[in-house]
């Protein structure tokens, strides 16, 4: 097997029913927002994301499910541009942009 | 118009009431992703970067003034607002949720609408001249073969699990308006030597990954046989097209292995099997459909019309828009208006519902209820007389759809690329918003002339840009954007496929590119009538490489 | 495996054998395409009744020297995209006229039944996972079409004409 340099991973996927971006969180559950999302650094704790993915794929909860690479750090901040506008909406409707952390009531 | 009867409502109820229990099922988990995708693409139905995204299908680009108040009431009820139109002549809606889709396919059958085959490797969407029964140089109107196809492909028995996606285009025009050797089947209305009308048939155009202008495999096909015709071809491709590689399964990639002389053969061949089955349509059908696109009732108007002369005369910006989004009319007094959806800085082919129901209204009022979608992004009122045009633009420039620049640098095509696109590798919006503040000076690009800026933002060219007199390609250069400029492509009559000019740019430079190679344009033209793609014919690529890349 | 035809489960005395076996006198046996070309004599003196499995990329000519004598033939689909099959069973039922079961096995969904249905096929070779309770449905979702097929259904073509030939109202209905 290659070594291939650790990345810190959070799981992602569009829910089924009515296509939203969402991010698996630390308590098990799917949040719009991706600094809600559990941040993964181990090995095994980024198998257990992709285990989970797979179980709620495999129980039509969500679609098109990825393990996506995050900046380091302790915000879950997606590395690549694509994940940073499906995290936060289009770059050209900052009317239709999504808040990245869960908006206080 | 086209009308529906009773059975083409009964088609599209039956559709509606069947792909609401493929809905439901997958809700259920009873049909898991792997066999609902292929379904609900069919339906036009994709899960794109945010959302589900839907594609409705606009037969031929033509609208009534009722579908459009619709598809306005549709991006307001469903969405968030606003819609976006396609270099198919379709809608997308970007925020569509799943379990709202079989409400959403029942509001668009109310108006005689749907999505039926608006993705998928099914025949889709058939594409059309956007002047159709307007334009002076057409042997005649497009729509009608265009809506025999339609119904013939609507799930057709034998072809809607075809190795690939099919699209067919018809011009009715010797200008090609359409684009028609860029699609799976492009059909031209003819006129032989005895003066009957027929069909030249193109086959194995297309743009993607591997971009071909198609060749001409029929020069004159009888009109009676077209439906015969085309499942001769069909067949061919459906036996015999690749399925073992995706990029592979485009009829192009068969007409090109077997030669497109070997690949005639075979349909011509496969055609005399066909012909006696019953698939040509009797003629009193063809006259049923042909009689739905009949000219409406004009009004005899002599020119010129003087109050249109007079507005022109004092009004330099009127006159400017005149110059560029009138097209002439076949019938005198009146002209064919091209509403530009491409406002400075703004998202080519986007509408919001309120700017969506303004046209409906605007088409009650000036157009004979009719509107039209270009493969551009832009739309048509395709009857307006003269002495209304002043009208007409003072309304659009009221709700930002006033500009004058059609056909010149900053009528963009541009994908929606990465910006709501899975497939995307790259923005496709945001490079057209700033050429399009690059270039927003209406002097200069009305002195710059007819040139066509396309921009995909990925490889398969949805913005169509290896047809680009200036094609712009989006791709992921580790991470980050990058755009490759092509040159010299044309997707008129005179169709010809962009070259790669040299490395890419990043997404900070690509503006300043693409004015250096309009500024040399502007330096090597001969005349100011001497458009860019005639220049850049006439000299080639070098100069151009020169000034983007330095001498080598 | 189960097998069905468009009204639900059908009694199926059909039995696949292998390359070697040999095929036990009197019955109704299933062969590949290869072992039909090289045995057909004694398969078509021993069996009761013979059928051949092929895949949809057939070359009709190959079986065309048997067809009057086959029993069934069987179609396998590669994958569920795999749409050759319905050029085949048109072929087999229009041009080369081929009238006993014609069969489609593979990985096709209920909603692709109708258009084999059209195509000719008359029985459909389903897993466990096949949901045969909502066939009925699928099979039904459609009362009229705008194209000929095998299954001779009336299109909406013919329809029209009918219905102006009786003097029917032509335009919009609803």
């Amino acid at each position: 097997m290659a070594q291939a340099k650790l990345e810190s991973k959070i799981l992602t996927a569009n829910r089924l029913r009515d296509g939203e971006t969402v991010y698996y969180t630390a308590a098990g559950a799917w949040s719009p927002y991706v600094t809600e999302a559990r941040v993964a650094s181990t090995p095994d704790d980024i198998d257990g994301l992709s285990k989970s993915g797979a179980a709620a794929y495999a129980a039509n909860i969500v679609v098109d499910v990825n393990v996506i690479a995050v900046v380091p750090g302790r915000d879950a901040k997606p590395a690549h541009i694509r994940e940073v506008i499906r995290a936060s909406g289009p770059t050209v409707r900052a009317d239709l942009n999504k808040p990245v952390v869960r908006p206080q009531r | 118009m086209y009308i529906y009867d009773t059975f083409d409502h009964t088609v599209t109820r039956e559709r509606v009431a069947e792909f609401s229990q493929q809905v439901k099922r997958r809700l259920a988990g009873e049909l898991s992703e792997d066999q609902f995708r292929p379904l609900r693409l069919m339906n036009g139905l994709y899960l794109q970067l945010h959302a589900y995204m839907l594609r409705v299908a606009i037969p031929y680009g033509t609208l009534s003034s009722v579908q459009v108040h619709k598809l306005a009431d549709i991006a307001r009820k469903y969405d968030r607002d606003y819609g976006h139109f396609t270099t198919r002549q379709n809608i997308q809606y970007n925020w569509i949720k799943l379990d709202q889709v079989p409400d959403l396919l029942a509001e668009l059958a109310s108006v005689e609408m749907h999505a039926n085959q608006t993705s998928g490797n099914c025949i889709r969407n058939v594409t059309a001249d956007q002047f159709a029964g307007v334009a002076g140089d057409e042997v005649e109107d497009p729509r009608i073969v265009s809506e025999i196809i339609r119904q013939w492909s609507t799930f057709h028995p034998e072809f809607s699990f075809l190795p690939r996606k099919f699209k067919i285009a018809v011009t009715g025009a010797p200008k090609d308006r359409a684009a028609i050797q860029f699609h799976d089947i492009g059909i031209q209305i003819v006129r032989n030597s005895a003066g009957e009308v027929g069909y030249a048939v193109y086959v194995g155009g297309g743009m993607g990954r591997t971009p071909v202008v198609a060749p001409l495999i029929r020069a004159f096909l009888p009109k009676a046989e077209i439906l015969s015709y085309l499942e001769a071809i069909l067949r061919v491709y459906n036996r015999y097209g690749r399925r073992d590689n995706i990029y592979k399964a485009r009829i192009k990639i068969l007409v090109r292995d077997l030669g497109p002389a070997e690949f005639t053969r075979q349909v011509e061949a496969e055609w005399p099997e066909i012909r006696p089955s019953g698939v040509n349509l009797p003629a009193a059908e063809e006259a049923r459909i042909e009689a739905f696109f009949a000219p409406p009732a004009y009004e005899k108007i002599a020119e010129p019309v003087a109050s249109f002369v007079e507005a022109k005369a004092k009004d330099r910006a009127f006159a400017r828009w005149v110059s560029t989004n009138v097209h002439p009319h076949k019938i005198p007094g009146y002209g064919a208006v091209t509403i530009s959806l491409k406002p400075i800085g703004g998202i080519p082919g986007d509408a919001s519902s309120a700017q969506m129901h303004a046209i409906a209204d605007l088409a009650d009022t000036f157009s004979l209820s009719e509107v039209r979608v270009t493969h551009v992004q832009n739309l048509v009122l395709p009857n307006v007389k003269q002495s209304e045009l002043f009208a007409v633009w003072q309304r659009l420039g009221e709700i930002g759809f006033a500009d004058a620049n059609i056909g010149l640098v900053t009528d963009i095509i541009a994908c929606p690329g990465l910006d709501y696109c899975a497939l995307a590798n790259a923005r496709s919006i945001p490079v057209a918003q700033q050429l399009s503040k690059r270039f927003a000076d209406l002097d200069r690009q009305h002195n710059i002339g007819p040139l066509q800026i396309k921009i995909s933002g990925c490889i398969n060219a949805c913005g169509h840009h290896h047809a680009g007199h200036i094609g712009i390609l989006g791709v992921d250069k580790a991470g980050q954007e990058f755009y490759q400029i092509t040159l010299g492509g044309a997707g008129d009559e005179t169709a010809s496929i962009g070259q790669l000019i040299g490395p890419g740019f990043a997404g900070e430079d690509i503006v300043g590119a693409v004015d250096k190679v309009v500024a040399t344009y502007i330096a090597i033209r001969s005349s100011t009538s001497e458009t860019f793609i005639d220049a850049y014919r006439r000299v080639g690529a070098a100069p151009f490489k020169e000034s983007l890349y330095g001498r080598r | 495996m189960a097998v069905v035809d468009r009204n639900g489960p059908l009694k199926d005395a059909w039995t696949r054998i292998g390359e070697d076996a040999p095929a036990p006198k009197g019955a109704s046996v299933i062969v590949s395409l290869a072992r039909l070309k090289n045995e057909h004599n004694s398969l078509f003196s021993a069996a009761g009744a013979v059928g051949v499995e092929v895949a949809s990329d057939v070359d009709l000519a190959d079986l065309e020297p048997f067809l009057a004598r086959l029993g069934v033939i069987v179609v396998r689909m590669a994958t569920m995209r795999d749409g050759r099959v319905f050029s085949t069973g048109r072929l087999l039922r229009e041009r080369y006229g081929y009238a006993a079961d014609l069969r489609a096995v593979g990985d096709f969904i209920p909603d692709q039944v109708l258009f084999l249905l059209r195509c000719g096929f008359t029985s459909f070779e389903v897993g466990e996972k096949f949901p045969v309770e909502s066939l009925k449905q699928s099979v039904a979702a459609y009362s009229v079409w705008y194209q000929k097929a095998t299954d001779r259904a009336k299109s909406v073509v013919e329809l029209r004409g009918e219905n102006s030939s009786r003097g029917a109202p032509k335009g919009s209905s609803s």
